[in-house]
């Protein structure tokens, strides 16, 4: 059978100072198909698809959509030729609603060229009811769920006449159920003629919804294959050039004695609302207790009251015998609590400054590091190396500011600092969010090493695999409470799901 | 900090060569010739020892307040009231100039020193306490700063401070309190070497010491970026620092102020007028905001200054013409993305590769 060609890149080649992006990459996407496009971090999705919506120019290769060969030299043209881009960060105005985000821009207007917000309306339910969405076009994006925002976007290039679409990542921000709705959705899209590219990293997915997936690792395409020749396994493969363990190799936990306490626990946001309420759970050394949940249940909120940076309101933190709730972030590091937080480049790192600079914010205080207040750069450098060689940091040499680095490689700054004062208790909040999947491996395997050297380690997630596959408990998180706790190996990811939807049984 | 790469070198290069171009239009039009302008402007800034002197004196103040500048921006602090605590601290140190009459010259001139830095780090606790406690935005509050140490001073050397009932101004400082001037016909002064040192212990406090780490931690080239979540995450008190980092800074703005009257002026006036608060912003971010990039930074702006002088004696064309030249050059040496593209060239990259490259 010979299927029409919807988009198709020839050669592209596109260089950064320093990096190869893309490489004599060749993509072909037929129409009306669901085309998974996937690979670690930095192996060039991104730049492809900005090639391809004409937000950046390739060095070489030609571009063809629909059989035409066309130059793509900024958005608007990409918009013309029915190309929309749906972006991991939503570009929505909060204070508007639905249809006045969707309209934005191209509203359509009366004889007097005033703009017509009941034909707009009409015209967005329209073409949700075309594709089988919902919409309420009296709300407001800010009160919006991130699943009715994501549909927002959708709508927006289906507004501008998309034939085309591309989702970078859509399922990173939804609960499975979302995820749900989501597919259900795309299907829809595609029954109606559409072409979907879809950019995950999420194996599991690319087998449950895409008809074809390329593999792309280091800038080049590594493969292209259909869904149902396939598996994860190969797919994985692919994208890290070796075999890949989906599953963390780990031994049963062997907890003993109890590390910290945290009883009926009550914390309030930064707007001042309850975010936390009534919390109790406690970690043994040698286990890894797991907090599940989609995000902003109050994990985030949980996290910064246990490592001092927010004060708690009630309720009591219990370390080692002590009560630390709301002592300061200082007191807590010093008693060997380690920290890695879910905002890696403002909170975990300061990327303006050197990886070496980076690595030392816990220890550069103490001997041999430093002596009566002045660095000792030699010491400094052989430490930074050693965690450098260590955790697998890749860079050139330790001076290079962070900010140069890859998402993966910083959080590997991150990791490193932090695991490197042979903490007690290790909190990781999202430690592996945006990280590629050979990197998140090595994070897993570290986060078990430090449980089986005897540590307490709790790890915070949104990613329902990650929490499932290391921690040795879970707890689920929604609306500021814990309202389940179970063990990950009796449980199917679709319960986990109502318990994150906050359906208990 | 970012340390500095061939392409700044090439930038600062292709920079030097617009501006000399557009200054060559500009000198033309104006009727003047400008290979002649050039010679004076070199010979002015370069030439003979009394010219070099006065260059380097002209470097003085700048090498302080570009120092303040970027202690106050690596601390994360955008402070640009140094010109402020410029005034104030040179106002105090005349006063103690004058006012100590027992003193011995060492002893004298320290204390005269000492106490325009109090001064000059007095007027930026209020700013800081305000932006730490009441989140007042300090750009905001040290400009307004600015204009309040225009007043206040020339109030003081109008009123409680005046000496001579024809001009407002000071008494003279007592020779106690000179900093030494030392070639013939020129202002060139001690305080040379007092600002260098300067220099060289804020390089080696800033990026040698914990004490400096934890300054720097919450900024360093995240212009306003206080308070920092980094600083607390690390348990490192960003309040403390911000605070510490603008007393600093505020100190050697005074230092600045006191060097000028105590070597130079010798008494302080109500006419008396510093920009160097605002050149030293400049200076210190061409100088990528290192102690010792804005030294050699100083000594280049403070001889082109004094050529400037020169050229303005020796021909038609004003001295306000080279300040115009002397913006354009920060523009277009600012304009880092100018070379953005020769990245791409390998001869470029290994050039870049080579000059950056570090032990570490």
């Amino acid at each position: 059978m010979n299927k029409d060609i919807a988009i198709h890149l020839k050669n592209i080649t596109k260089e950064y100072p320093g990096v190869v992006a893309n490489k004599n990459v060749d993509f072909q996407v037929f129409k009306g198909e669901i085309h998974a496009l996937v690979g670690e971090n930095g192996a060039g999705k991104s730049t492809l698809m900005k090639i391809l919506y004409g937000i950046e120019q390739p060095d070489e290769g030609e571009i063809l959509i629909n059989g035409k060969l066309e130059q793509i030299n900024k958005v608007e043209t990409a918009i013309n030729l029915g190309i929309g881009m749906v972006h991991q960060e939503f570009t929505l105005v909060p204070s508007f609603t639905a249809p006045e985000n969707i309209g934005l821009g191209q509203e359509p207007r009366n004889s007097q060229g005033i703009i017509d917000w009941k034909g707009l309306n009409k015209l967005v339910v329209n073409i949700a009811e075309k594709y089988g969405f919902k919409v309420d076009p009296s709300l407001k994006m800010i009160d919006a769920s991130v699943g009715v925002q994501q549909r927002t976007e959708i709508l927006k290039t289906l507004y501008r006449n998309a034939n085309i679409l591309i989702l970078d990542e859509p399922t990173a921000v939804l609960t499975p159920q979302e995820t749900d709705e989501l597919f259900t959705v795309i299907r829809t899209l595609v029954d109606e003629g559409k072409t979907v590219v879809f950019i995950t990293h999420k194996l599991r997915e690319v087998m449950e919804i895409a008809d074809r997936v390329t593999v792309m690792r280091a800038g080049e395409v590594q493969g292209v294959s259909e869904t149902k020749n396939t598996s994860i396994a190969e797919l994985a493969s692919q994208m890290v050039g070796r075999e890949v363990f989906l599953q963390v190799k780990k031994d049963d936990a062997k907890p003993e004695e109890e590390i910290l306490n945290v009883e009926d626990l009550w914390v309030h946001d930064a707007r001042g609302l309850l975010a936390v309420k009534g919390v109790s759970l406690n970690i043994r050394k040698g286990e890894i207790v797991g907090i599940a949940g989609v995000e902003g249940n109050g994990q985030s909120e949980l996290v910064e009251a246990l490592t001092g940076l927010r004060k708690t309101s009630q309720g009591s933190i219990n370390y080692l015998g002590e009560n630390i709730a709301s002592s300061s972030p200082k007191n807590i590091r010093r008693k060997k609590i380690a920290h890695i937080p879910e905002d890696r480049t403002n909170t975990g790192l300061n990327t303006q400054l050197s990886i070496w600079e980076n690595l030392i914010g816990n220890s550069y205080f103490r001997k041999p590091l430093s002596t009566n207040g002045i660095f000792n750069l030699k010491k400094i450098a052989t430490h930074s190396n050693k965690l450098k060689e260590d955790f697998d940091i890749r860079a050139p040499n330790i001076s290079l500011k962070v900010k140069s680095l890859s998402g993966g490689n910083q959080q590997k700054v991150v990791v490193a600092r932090e695991l490197s004062e042979d903490p007690i208790l290790t909190i990781a909040s999202q430690p592996t969010r945006g990280v590629d999947i050979g990197n998140i491996e090595a994070i897993h395997e570290q986060l078990v090493q430090m449980r089986d050297d005897g540590g307490a380690v709790l790890l915070v997630s949104a990613e329902l695999d990650e929490v499932m596959a290391v921690a040795d408990r879970v707890g689920v998180m929604y609306e500021g409470q814990i309202v389940k706790w179970v063990n990950p190996k009796e449980v199917d990811q679709s319960q986990m799901g109502l318990y994150m939807a906050g359906i208990k049984d | 900090m970012e340390k500095f790469s061939f392409k700044d070198v090439l930038v600062t290069f292709a920079g030097l060569l617009i501006t000399a171009f557009i200054a060559w239009v500009l000198i033309s039009a104006t009727g003047n010739n400008p290979s002649e302008v050039a010679l004076y402007l070199y010979e002015g800034g370069f030439k003979g020892t009394r010219n070099i002197a006065n260059s380097l004196y002209q470097a003085t103040p700048l090498i302080l307040t570009a120092v303040a500048t970027l202690i106050s921006f690596r601390v994360g602090m955008f402070n640009i009231g140094i010109n402020g605590s410029m005034y104030v601290g040179a106002l105090y140190a005349g006063w103690a100039g004058y006012k100590f009459t027992t003193l011995g010259h060492f002893t004298h001139v320290t204390v005269c020193i000492l106490i325009g830095m109090l001064v000059g780090a007095a007027w930026m606790l209020l700013p800081a306490l305000l932006r730490v406690y009441a989140g007042v935005s300090e750009i905001i509050s040290t400009i307004i700063l600015n204009f309040v140490a225009v007043l206040f001073v020339s109030y003081m050397a109008n009123g409680p401070f005046r000496a001579d009932p024809i001009a407002p101004a000071t008494p003279r400082i007592l020779e106690t309190a000179e900093l030494k001037q030392i070639f013939p016909n020129s202002q060139f002064n001690t305080g040379f070497f007092i600002a260098v040192f300067v220099a060289i212990l804020a390089h080696f406090v800033l990026n040698k010491t914990t004490f400096g780490y934890e300054l720097r931690s919450g900024g360093d080239g995240l212009v306003g970026m206080y308070p920092s979540r980094f600083s607390s995450y690390l348990g490192i008190p960003s309040d403390r620092s911000a605070i510490i980092g603008m007393l600093i800074s505020g100190a050697l703005g005074g230092l600045a102020g006191a060097i000028e009257v105590l070597g130079a002026v010798r008494y302080f006036f109500q006419e008396l007028e510093f920009n160097q608060g605002f050149d030293g912003i400049l200076i210190g971010i061409l100088g990528k905001l290192e102690p010792i990039g804005s030294v050699i930074a100083s000594l280049f702006y403070g001889a082109i200054k004094n050529g400037g002088f020169y050229v303005d004696y020796k021909t038609d064309v004003s001295r306000e013409i080279i300040i115009v030249l002397i913006s354009i050059l920060i523009f277009f040496v600012s304009a880092q993305k100018m070379v953005k593209g020769l990245e791409k060239y390998p001869l470029i990259k290994k050039l870049d590769n080579f000059f950056s490259r570090k032990k570490m």
